[in-house]
């Protein structure tokens, strides 16, 4: 319902739910708020439910259960008036190839009714601040990869939309290109205080881009919070053993010692041993002297994927 | 674990919630239009593949038929065809306009439209907006060849309106048959194997190279509920100096005038109903 409240609240999620009509559960009532200016991360593996949630939001996803809404618009009462205050990046290429890049960025802006005097202003501005003003005469079919995602980003701002959605923006790029990328989201928010809602499965991007991230296991949030919570969650260092034999067993064996807590866990034949306020050295030396079938010890510091292995068992990769 | 929350990062003022300024229905017609003429004008394919055909028919086929086949009296058999090949060009052409949806839907900005503040069926509008003006282009084209090779038209204010209006409710309903598949079939590959039962078969029965009553019985009945036979009936009633030929073998009847208004009201029930399905399939592929 549109409303012209002052909103404190810039994504409302109730209860989202939908299920596709073969019975497959995408998404299973999730809740979550993300406050006005908040750069929020959904992570997650393929098909976790990351994508229809934003299709959700993004009112090309009818939910099946729950209630959203988009600064103060209702996806589902209001959808032109939600989208009217969003813009999104999707996951694909979603340009026409054919035309120039102005072409693209002239169409998004008149259909999201940027005021004509601004339009050309914004468009060689935007051109400019994305690096692509030498190439936005060119047919889009003619620019690289990176340059076509600089293309869309940069569409995605220009009717300087309330909250910004961008669906796995960097996959598929080469590493050079994404880092370029992250730091051009990165530098979005200093210059733009807009809402962004940003889905990955790459842990970096929701450390480094995001205020919080919710981790998305099978249509479900299992945790949000910020990184820094999230990561201190497993500990200040992580000791990372791999054993020959049965895994399960010899983190058995670790916490009978003492030597891993009730946060210890096993994936396979790789244990992992969240450590808190004592030396890592000291639980690798500890569990060497069991006379366990180590093959390699490590440690190093944590990471969202322990967080994720921590709580539901798979890696983010592997999913 | 952590409970969903709201934690305000940064320590911003509450917002407005408000409708951002959005584009009007006509202007985000006319930028929807725009954006397909541009992309059309950049595919020549789709301009010049269905003219082909027709235009060959009209000046090379035609001719050539009516120098070797029987003499009907009261017949121009180039202006009869010319008319006819029409009949070949609006399904042929609407068809590749459904071309143009699906390379939409698969590589191009369709999805950045539907996330647009505005109401998704402007989208089919524009596109079909554009499908009629090249159509209505090709025509002209088709019809000043075929005059220039010696078709015979005559024709009169209320005769050319006939004609148009038989032909923008035909292509609106090919339309509606082109965007229809273009959202319900998953590849390109099958949407191409598709056109020539759409698009070229119902040309053959349709009376577009010779009466409907020079079909076996069986098919001329069938031909009768075709709504390009009806077109066409129309179309020569209006350019070929009110001939009711075709009217009266569809409906028997002494009137020219009444049975050209019942042939174009089928024309008119065939194009509301398919813009009525293209819509439906349009709002169910794009919403899932």
């Amino acid at each position: 319902m549109t409303t012209n409240n002052d909103i404190s609240i810039s994504i409302s999620v109730q209860g989202l739910t939908k299920t596709w009509p073969d019975g497959t559960q995408a998404v299973r009532g999730i809740d979550f708020d993300v406050a006005p200016g908040e750069v929020f991360g959904l992570l997650g593996p393929n098909g976790a439910g990351k994508s229809t949630t934003i299709g959700m939001l993004t009112t090309t996803v009818v939910p099946t259960a729950g209630r959203a809404t988009v600064h103060g618009h209702d996806v589902q009462r209001d959808p032109v008036a939600a989208r009217s205050v969003s813009a999104v990046v999707f996951q694909d290429a979603v340009v026409d190839k054919a035309l120039s890049g102005r072409r693209n960025l002239e169409t998004h802006a008149r259909l999201w009714g940027v005021p004509v005097a601004r339009r050309d202003q914004r468009i060689d501005g935007h051109a400019t601040s994305f690096g692509l003003s030498d190439i936005l005469d060119r047919p889009v079919s003619t620019y690289s990869g990176g340059q076509r995602r600089r293309l869309e980003i940069a569409r995605s701002i220009l009717s300087e939309p309330q909250v910004l959605f961008l669906d796995e923006p960097t996959v598929g790029l080469d590493p050079r290109i994404r880092h370029e990328l992250l730091d051009l989201i990165a530098g979005l928010r200093n210059r733009l205080q807009m809402t962004v809602m940003l889905t990955t499965h790459y842990l970096d991007e929701a450390e480094r881009l995001c205020d919080r991230v919710g981790i998305i296991h099978s249509g479900s949030i299992v945790a949000l919070d910020t990184p820094r919570a999230l990561l201190a969650a497993v500990g200040d260092e992580v000791v990372e053993m791999r054993v020959g034999t049965n895994g399960a067993a010899a983190l058995a064996a670790l916490q009978t010692d003492g030597v891993a807590g009730d946060d210890a866990f096993a994936i396979g034949t790789t244990i992992t041993v969240p450590v808190r306020g004592r030396p890592a050295g000291d639980v690798a030396a500890a569990a060497a002297g069991l006379g366990l079938d180590l093959l390699a010890t490590s440690t190093r510091r944590p990471t969202l994927d322990d967080v994720y292995l921590r709580l539901t068992g798979a890696t983010l990769a592997s999913v | 674990m952590s409970t969903p929350a709201t934690i305000s990062i940064r320590s911003s003022a509450p917002t407005r919630a408000g409708r951002a300024p959005t584009t009007g229905s006509v202007a985000a017609l006319a930028t929807l239009i725009r954006r397909r003429l541009s992309l059309s004008a950049r595919t020549p394919r789709e301009i010049m593949v269905p003219l082909l055909t027709p235009v060959l028919f009209a000046l090379v086929i035609a001719p050539a038929l009516a120098d070797i086949g029987p003499k009907v009296p009261g017949l121009d058999y180039m202006s009869f065809a010319a008319l006819g090949t029409a009949g070949l060009l609006i399904p042929l052409n609407c068809m590749f306009a459904g071309i143009g949806v699906m390379i939409d839907r698969e590589s191009g900005a369709r999805r950045d439209l539907l996330a647009a503040p505005i109401a998704r069926p402007l989208i089919v509008a524009a596109n079909l907006t554009v499908a009629l003006m090249i159509t209505a282009l090709q025509i002209g084209v088709l019809l000043g060849a075929a005059v220039a090779r010696g078709a015979d038209l005559h024709t009169s204010l209320g005769g050319a309106a006939w004609f148009a209006a038989a032909a923008i409710l035909l292509a609106i309903g090919m339309y509606g048959v082109a965007e229809t598949l273009a959202n319900k079939i998953p590849t390109l590959e099958e949407f191409t194997g598709s056109l020539p039962a759409v698009a070229i078969v119902p040309f053959f029965f349709a009376g577009s190279l010779f009466p409907v009553t020079a079909l076996p019985r069986f098919l001329t009945d069938f031909a009768k509920v075709l709504p390009l036979t009806h077109t066409l009936a129309v179309m020569r009633y209006g350019l070929l100096g009110r001939s009711s030929n075709g009217l009266h073998d569809i409906w028997g009847m002494d009137d020219p005038t009444t049975m050209a208004a019942l042939s174009l009201g089928v024309v008119a029930v065939f194009a509301g109903l398919l813009t009525a399905v293209a819509l439906r399939t349009f709002n169910r592929a794009a919403v899932s």
